[in-house]
Order: C-alpha cells, then structure tokens, then sequence
C-alpha cells in the first residue's frame, strides 16, 4: 500500500518518491494543499474500489496514518 | 430578469420549468435521483408551513449540514415564509457552532446527522433554541423531529394544491449569514431578500437556461448561494450537487456539468491534472478531468492567478473571475465571457456603484448589508450613508473593470476562499503560557505561526525542546480547528516583535 500512495502523491506534488517516508506529513512536508488532498483521496477510493470517509480522512496527517486507515477499508 | 425578492426567482422559474429537472443528487455510488422546480417549490412551501405550525414563522432558523436537496428545502420555506434563514458552517467546531446559534438568536435548528455532537450539547448550550430538527431522521423521536415527517405531517396541503401564499417584502431580512471579523469574532451579516435576490439577478450572464451547473462549493458561503443556487434557480438551470470534494473530478464525469463555481485552490489542483496529461489531445483531456461539456467555470473567494485562464482556454474552458465579500450578498463585479480584462477581477455588477476614499474600495447599491446582526460598532465601522468601506485597496476604471491592489484590512483570505482571522487563532494559540507573543500570516499559500516563546518560562519549567513544544502546542489546537483554520508552519524567532507606537506587534 506504501508504493500505491506514494505514486499517487507524485502525481499531486512535485517531489520525488525517495523523499517520501512514512511520517512525511501531506501539508507541511509534502506542500499538499486541501484540496489536493481531497482529490487524491477520490482517485484512491477508485482505485482501490473503497469508501473513504471524508470526516476521518480529514484527521489524516501523515503518510503511515493514511496507508493504515486505506489498510482497514482493504482489511 | 432582475427579482427582488427570493420568492419572485423560484415562483418565476417555477412557472417556466416547472415538471424540468432542478436538483440532481447523487443516492449511493452512481445513482442520480433529481427533484423539480415544482417539487422543490412544493417541498420548500411545506416546511413553510412546518414552521408555521411551530408557531416559529419569522423567528431565525439555523441550517446546517453538507449541501442537499433537504438543505435547499429548509433554506427556501425558511425565508420564504417570512423567516430568517443563518446558514451555518457544518465543519466549525460544535461549541462554536453552539456560540453562534445563540448570538443569532436561533429557535429552530435544522441539522445534518453528521453533526450529532452539535444535537448533543445544543439544547444545554442554546436556551433560546426551542426545536431540533434532523435533516435525515425518518421519525421523531426525543432528541430529535425528523425532518421527512415533519414535512408528510404537510402533505393534505399538497394534495389540496393550497400553496404557502405568503409574499415577502424586498426589504424584509431574510438570511444572517457568518463571516470572519478582523478582531476575531465573527459577525452576522445581515442580507434582505432585495440584497440577495438583485445580487443573484441583476447581471445577464448570456447564460442560457437548462445550462448543467454542478454545485461543489460550501452551502454556507454566500457566493455558493446566491450564484450557484439562486442565479442557477433564476436560470431554470439544473443544479447538480457534488456529494464529497474528494469526488469533484468523478463528479464531472457523471454529471456532465456546463459551468462550475469554483475557488483558486480547486482551480490549481485541476490545472495540475490538466497539465499531467499536457501531451494528449485537449479534448480528451477535457473529457477525463472535466466531462466533455465543460465550458466555463467561475472563480471568486480569493484572487486567481491570471495565468491560469490561458491554460483552461487552451482546453475551451473560459475562466470568469469575480470578486465580492459577504456584506454585499456578495457579487461586487464579475467578468463576462464577451468582454475578459486579465488584469481585473470583472466589472462592477449592474446594481452595484463604486468610489475610492484613501485607495479604499467603497461599494454601494441594493446587494449592500443591513449590517451586522447586534453590533452597531463593527456596523458603523463599515457602512457609511450607504457606503461599504471594503477593506480592500484598488480602483475602478472607465469600463467598470475593478482592480484590486492590497487590503486594508487584517484578514487571511485563504484560496479556498475562506476568511481567516489572524487574531482569533493567535488568540486561541497564543492561550499556552510558553507563548509571549505570536503572529498568524498566510506564507506561500498555507496560515504560518511566528512565535516568541517565553525563554524564561521555559527555563523554569523545564522545558528543554521548545520547538516541540510549540508543535505541540498547535497540533492540539488543529486538532479541533476546522481544516482552513489549521496552522501548518511554526517559526520560532528569539527576539521579540518589533511594535508599533501603541504597543502592538508589527504586522506588515
């Protein structure tokens, strides 16, 4: 799930996969924007054919916190 | 056509389009369920009489909640039955929320389930509030009358073809709607159905009715409801509601819309996609990000960058930039597709008169504020013989076109359009006894924090790793601040502020 989204976030923002890790926090280190967020998280659930909810999702900080809530809409 | 009142534009639209698709909403993944113009008149007529028969017909009536068929339902009897819609943000914390019910002296709540800890701690928190209503409740229950029931409880009035007859003066109010002030408190802008209904109207767009207008932004902004909702009901046009902005770019495909209301941030992320897929065809490009039938999305709430109207033209997609606040209902000027100044943000609207006092912007016209609910201060501060000082710095030129060249005032306005209030969060931040001083500015398109933490304070208490301290300090206060209002860079300097002759800190 790591490499999914982290070839999805190079579609969002202008870096590169090797300085993404698990604790890159989406606004702060990956300079996403709200609503870049957002659309990331719509191309995700069809992606991987789930539900997200957008009240949880929007307590999503980081990169680890982001696969494990997608790890529990696969579980 | 110019209306000037709110019942005038569904009434009138009614009449032309009345079996023709108004609403159109998704229920599940892909299913679309639609409403028409004469069933969304029915419908608002009966929680007309829902009100009437609380006996709250003219008392304030709180909405909030996602943007919905039920949402539009509650807004239009609300001030079409002589009442006061105060359409509120559903992702402001529920104190907050609760703190402004109260100030707006609401008596009827109609609420989303997605907010049951605002139903929680209403009632306790609001004494004036008398009636919860749930937006999606199929019955009453304690907590809680359902909406659907409230409004079958109405239904021998549809069955008769007895309509709520009630027509509203254009001077009587009819919406509080909350906007951020510059000292920290929000304050409730007063609209009557003239400033709403005149905004909405008063310019022909060219814009031809049935147009497919797919609704994505925040039901509470004034420029989501007057130019989404009620120039799109005026149009006869169709408005498409996008469920979740996680699912804007899915939501074209499935809607097909023909025009979009968006804000700077929306238009960045999309123009991003766009160029992902630069070296394909555009018309293909076109169809993925947008559906094919795209052609021209309006931009307001914050300032666009130029640039981007020549990228989105290069896919037949115009860009319309606008410009407005919320104390005048709140189309200032707008661009039209026949007549695009790049350097301006449009021309004045028809019902709309401008000056400049000391590089000031001042408006005037029918879509200006009553001014704000209980606070003839902050009122008297702005409004002048008519005037609405706007806190904007800029000009006017011969054609009308309005160029905007600073503000006056001290406001964060963010690209997604929100107003953000430096001191309300420095205030909130600024509540730890490590911070001394602290100033809240937008840098490089996120809200910043400049701290001067108390060095000796730390000292003493044995605080060793301030930074992380200060990170702290601001994730809690993020963690309950909706997501516009979340701080997301901390500076920390080890001088204090330098500040002006009145001892405040300087800002700019």
């Amino acid at each position: 799930m790591f490499e999914k989204l982290v070839a999805v976030i190079c579609n969002y923002v202008e870096v590169s996969p090797e300085q993404i890790t698990g604790d890159s926090r989406f606004m702060e280190d990956l300079g996403f924007t709200s609503f870049d967020f957002m659309s990331m998280l719509g191309e995700l659930e069809d992606e991987l054919d789930v539900e997200i909810d957008q009240q949880k999702a929007a307590d999503i900080r980081t990169v680890n916190e982001a696969v494990s809530y997608l790890e529990s809409l696969k579980a | 056509m110019l209306y000037s009142t709110i019942r005038d534009i569904l009434v009138g639209t009614e009449r032309q389009f009345g079996p023709e698709d108004a609403v159109r909403y998704k229920v599940g993944k892909d299913q679309v369920e639609s409403k028409s113009y004469t069933q969304l008149k029915e419908d608002s007529e009966r929680f007309s009489f829902v009100l009437d028969a609380l006996k709250e017909r003219g008392s304030h009536v709180a909405v909030i909640g996602l943007t919905s068929y039920s949402w539009l339902v509650a807004y239009l009897g609300t001030v079409n039955s002589g009442s006061v819609a105060v359409p509120l943000d559903v992702s402001l914390p529920a104190e907050e929320i609760c703190e402004l019910i109260d100030r707006a002296d609401v008596t009827v709540l109609v609420l989303d389930e997605v907010r049951q800890d605002v139903a929680a701690i209403a009632k306790d928190r609001c004494p004036k509030l008398k009636h919860l209503i749930s937006i999606q409740k199929e019955t009453h229950d304690s907590k809680a009358l359902s909406l659907q029931e409230l409004l079958a409880e109405q239904n021998d009035k549809l069955e008769k073809k007895v309509g709520f007859s009630y027509q509203p003066n254009p001077e009587e109010l009819c919406t509080i709607m909350f906007t951020s002030g510059t000292t920290g408190k929000s304050k409730g802008v007063m609209l009557t159905h003239r400033n709403m209904a005149e905004n909405a109207t008063c310019l022909d767009m060219k814009i031809p009715s049935r147009t497919v207008i797919l609704s994505v932004l925040p039901i509470h902004h004034a420029y989501c409801l007057s130019m989404d909702i009620l120039k799109g009901i005026s149009l006869g046009s169709v408005i498409c509601i996008n469920d979740s902005l996680m699912r804007v770019a899915k939501n074209c495909k499935l809607f097909r819309p023909d025009m979009i209301l968006m804000v700077p941030l929306m238009i960045e992320t999309m123009a991003k996609k766009l160029e992902e897929a630069a070296g394909l065809p555009p018309q293909i490009v076109k169809k993925e990000v947008f559906g094919d039938n795209l052609h021209t999305i309006c931009s307001g709430g914050a300032y666009l960058n130029p640039a981007y109207l020549d990228l989105f033209a290069k896919y037949g997609i115009t860009i319309l930039q606008g410009y407005g606040m919320t104390e005048c209902a709140p189309v200032i000027s707008t661009s039209v597709s026949w007549n695009i100044n790049k350097e301006a943000v449009g021309q004045l609207v028809p019902n709309c008169e401008a000056k400049v006092v000391d590089n000031e912007l001042w408006v005037r016209g029918s879509s200006v504020m009553q001014g704000y609910y209980k606070m003839p201060e902050q009122t008297k501060e702005v409004l002048h013989d008519g005037w609405l000082a706007t806190g904007d710095l800029g000009y006017v030129d011969k054609e009308g076109f309005v160029y905007l060249t600073g503000r006056k005032k001290n406001l964060i306005i963010t690209k997604n359009g929100e107003n953000v209030s430096p001191e309300e969060l420095e205030n909130k931040i600024g509540e730890d006894r490590l911070i001394q001083e602290i100033l809240v500015r937008e840098q490089d398109g996120v809200i910043e924090a400049e701290i001067f933490p108390d060095y000796e304070y730390a000292k003493k208490n044995g605080i060793e790793n301030i930074r992380d301290y200060l990170q702290n300090v601001v994730d809690t206060y993020n963690k309950n601040a909706p997501v516009y209002k979340r701080v997301y860079h901390i500076k920390e300097r080890t001088t204090e502020f330098e500040k002006t002759p009145s001892k405040k800190i300087k800002r700019y």
